[in-house]
């Protein structure tokens, strides 16, 4: 079970972090709002993309099944994962059978929900992150902490300290000069290495083509330079045509990071073909499950699957924007980590998630598929309380007071009675909005009591009645 | 063993339910009265560098601009096409260096640009590759909507080339300028005839550094686009 308290605890009590998640996150939401409001049939296209969706996810299996026909034609080869365990003992054969002790990787979410990076280390396999943010959450030993921003916890100091330290660049608050080194470094792996994992953002079933998105050119390196490409995907991400693309590309782009398109959209069609100068001699795809199918049974939380990982809906969310992303202790963060978490895993393993949001509806607002996240989170909630009902039973305390409930609100005479004597009280207790009588006087702390109107509704009916 | 698995849950989710259709038309999208002007504005937005071409002198001065920018003799491509496609006067390039296929250095001055050419790079380690300084390349189209453009590989193209010099130059024809992302998608067959294409727009940039805006992390740090008839 993840306990997420401690951390958030722990991330309120963090005055740097606050101070970094302060800085950066001002820095989108102006851009983002701009980069919408250029757009005029914006809520067709979410419309759009969200019917496209929908369309799909209920027809998955045939889909997949047109993807992998049409990767195979090209030459590629297609590996089906039912969970993570499988998807990697998959790699590492791979790498084994070739001889591979380097990997380069580019941005991957679904490659941090199988922990990929450690796996490959267990196993003897360098894993090097090539995305800037991912390289400088690798370098520190740490998980990324916002989907499409995984470095966004940290300050340029820190970052500088840290290419200091590990890789012996002279202490710099010029992001040129910190984001050169990198440059300068991971160039020489992606020389050397053999073989290249990408994630994906986009299968295209009708042409077989895998979308990789990006601005940094570090997919780009990592399908062009090695010999081997391997692409990872969750199944959810076919997607039946690409005349749909535009739709996708345009919502995701201005949402993730307010620009029209992002610098590169890589549109891969398997293997390096007869004539080409260059490119990988065997591309895999491999379409992993990981507890997708079990989403999808459900006919109402099945949208979660909808999402694009803009993370758009992280940056909009107060909560995320005063605990930041490590707190909640799982591979995606925010609005769409607390409902993708327990389902991914189960309810019992993440309970807190479903919790972790004031419900306030900025991340469905926002989202460019408009997934239903306060809703969803409501159904995660229930299910989480009808497992503790389940395991624990109803505490005494609170089945008495739904019986007590329950008998006054059935009969107009118990309710009128119990509002009386529930006024009576509230006089005698309430001084200036606090209540001074223990334990009510913790609640009204931090909140004010209102006062009471000098007659009730039903007082006020009867006069106007006795009136007309 | 993964496959039937996978593929038997589906089916069986999906065997009672009456699928969501999908939408039968994309929505709009934007058009121009001048899509080479609406190209060009998109790609300086983005810190791109947009050049006429459209005539031979135009070409030869766009090159030179180039060459003085990078302070650079040399411009290294890999198909032979480019010259035709883009009406690149001969004199402006080393006939025999495509016939000789290997890499020719240069030390022309600077006023009388001559290109020397690679044409089999493949013959050539990545290590090498990756010390050319300027790399230049035909894309296969554009689109006005955002200034982008499409790089492709083809026979006697790779990957490589273009992603791996700090600086690129793409010629792109007017003809071959689509208006927008949508008529791109619904006009072009992806992966008809490349194993790769790549959408580019502007130099490779990051901001993952407090959102931060660096140009050239990974690919190239100058992006020029060079419009031909």
């Amino acid at each position: 079970m993840i306990e997420i308290r401690p951390q958030i605890r722990s991330a309120l009590a963090d005055s740097q972090l606050q101070k970094n998640l302060r800085l950066t996150l001002s820095k989108t939401a102006a851009g983002r709002r701009q980069a919408i409001a250029e757009v005029a049939n914006w809520e067709e296209l979410r419309q759009h993309a969200r019917q496209v969706k929908a369309h799909t996810i209920s027809r998955l299996g045939e889909y997949l099944e047109l993807l992998e026909k049409n990767v195979i034609a090209q030459g590629g080869n297609v590996v089906w994962a039912e969970t993570g365990p499988d998807a990697l003992d998959f790699i590492f054969q791979l790498a084994l059978e070739k001889g591979i002790r380097k990997v380069v990787k580019s941005k991957s979410m679904l490659g941090e929900e199988i922990r990929l990076n450690e796996e490959l280390e267990r196993n003897g396999i360098e894993p090097i992150e090539t995305d800037l943010g991912e390289y400088i959450v690798q370098l520190g030993h740490e998980h990324p902490s916002h989907i499409v921003f995984p470095a966004l916890h940290k300050s340029k100091e820190q970052v500088s300290a840290l290419f200091a330290d590990k890789l012996g660049m002279p202490p710099t608050d010029d992001c040129e000069k910190i984001t050169a080194t990198a440059r300068k470094v991971l160039r020489r792996h992606f020389l050397s290495a053999r073989m290249g994992i990408t994630g994906v953002n986009f299968g295209v079933a009708e042409t077989g083509t895998i979308v990789v998105v990006e601005n940094e050119g570090n997919a780009r390196l990592s399908v062009s330079v090695p010999e081997i490409h391997v692409a990872i995907m969750g199944l959810e991400k076919v997607i039946p045509r690409a005349e749909d693309l535009g739709v996708f590309l345009k919502l995701l782009t201005r949402n993730a990071t307010a620009q029209k398109i992002s610098t590169y959209v890589n549109l891969i069609n398997g293997k390096r073909r007869p004539g080409e100068l260059d490119g990988p001699s065997e591309f895999y795809l491999v379409l992993l499950d990981n507890g997708r199918t079990r989403i999808l049974a459900d006919e109402f939380l099945r949208q979660t699957l909808y999402c694009i990982r803009c993370g758009a809906c992280l940056d909009v969310c107060p909560v995320y924007q005063t605990i930041g992303g490590h707190a909640y202790h799982s591979t995606y963060q925010g609005p769409i980590g607390a409902i993708l978490t327990p389902q991914l895993l189960s309810a019992e393993d993440a309970p807190e998630h479903p919790f972790a949001s004031s419900l306030c509806g900025a991340c469905q607002e926002i989202c460019p598929v408009k997934i239903e996240i306060p809703h969803i989170l409501l159904k995660l909630r229930e299910k989480v309380q009808d497992q503790k009902s389940a395991r624990a039973g109803r505490l005494p305390l609170e089945r008495w007071g739904l019986q007590a409930w329950s008998w006054i609100m059935t009969s107009p005479g118990r309710y009128a009675t119990t509002n009386r004597l529930a006024r009576g009280f509230a006089k005698m207790f309430a001084r200036k909005g606090r209540n001074p009588v223990p334990p009510l006087s913790y609640w009204t702390k931090s909140r004010e009591l209102p006062v009471l109107a000098p007659k009730t509704f039903r007082e006020l009916f009867e006069e106007e009645e006795r009136k007309s | 063993m993964s496959r039937p698995i996978i593929l038997e849950k589906l089916r069986r989710l999906h065997q009672a339910e009456e699928a969501p259709s999908l939408p039968s038309r994309v929505p709009d999208f934007p058009r121009y009265p001048d899509p080479v002007e609406q190209f060009k504005i998109e790609l300086e937005r983005v810190s791109g560098v947009f050049l006429d071409g459209r005539n031979p002198e135009l070409v030869r001065q766009a090159l030179e601009r180039v060459l003085n920018d990078a302070k650079a003799g040399e411009i290294y491509w890999e198909s032979e096409d480019l010259f035709a496609r883009h009406g690149i006067p001969s004199q402006l390039r080393d006939p025999e260096a495509f016939r000789r296929g290997q890499l020719v250095s240069s030390s022309h001055p600077l006023r009388q640009v001559r290109l020397p050419l690679t044409l089999n790079s493949h013959q050539y380690s990545r290590q090498t590759l990756a010390e050319l300084t300027v790399s230049a390349s035909s894309a296969a189209c554009g689109i006005a909507e955002t200034g982008t453009i499409l790089e492709s590989t083809a026979p006697g193209v790779g990957r490589l080339l273009p992603v791996l010099a700090p600086i690129h130059v793409a010629f792109l024809r007017r003809q071959d300028l689509f208006m927008n992302a949508a008529d791109f998608f619904s006009r072009v067959s992806l992966g008809d005839r490349a194993s790769y294409q790549v959408l580019v727009t502007g130099p490779s940039r990051t901001a993952d550094i407090e959102k931060t805006l660096v140009l050239g992390v990974h690919g190239p740090q100058k992006h020029y686009v060079i419009l031909t008839n």
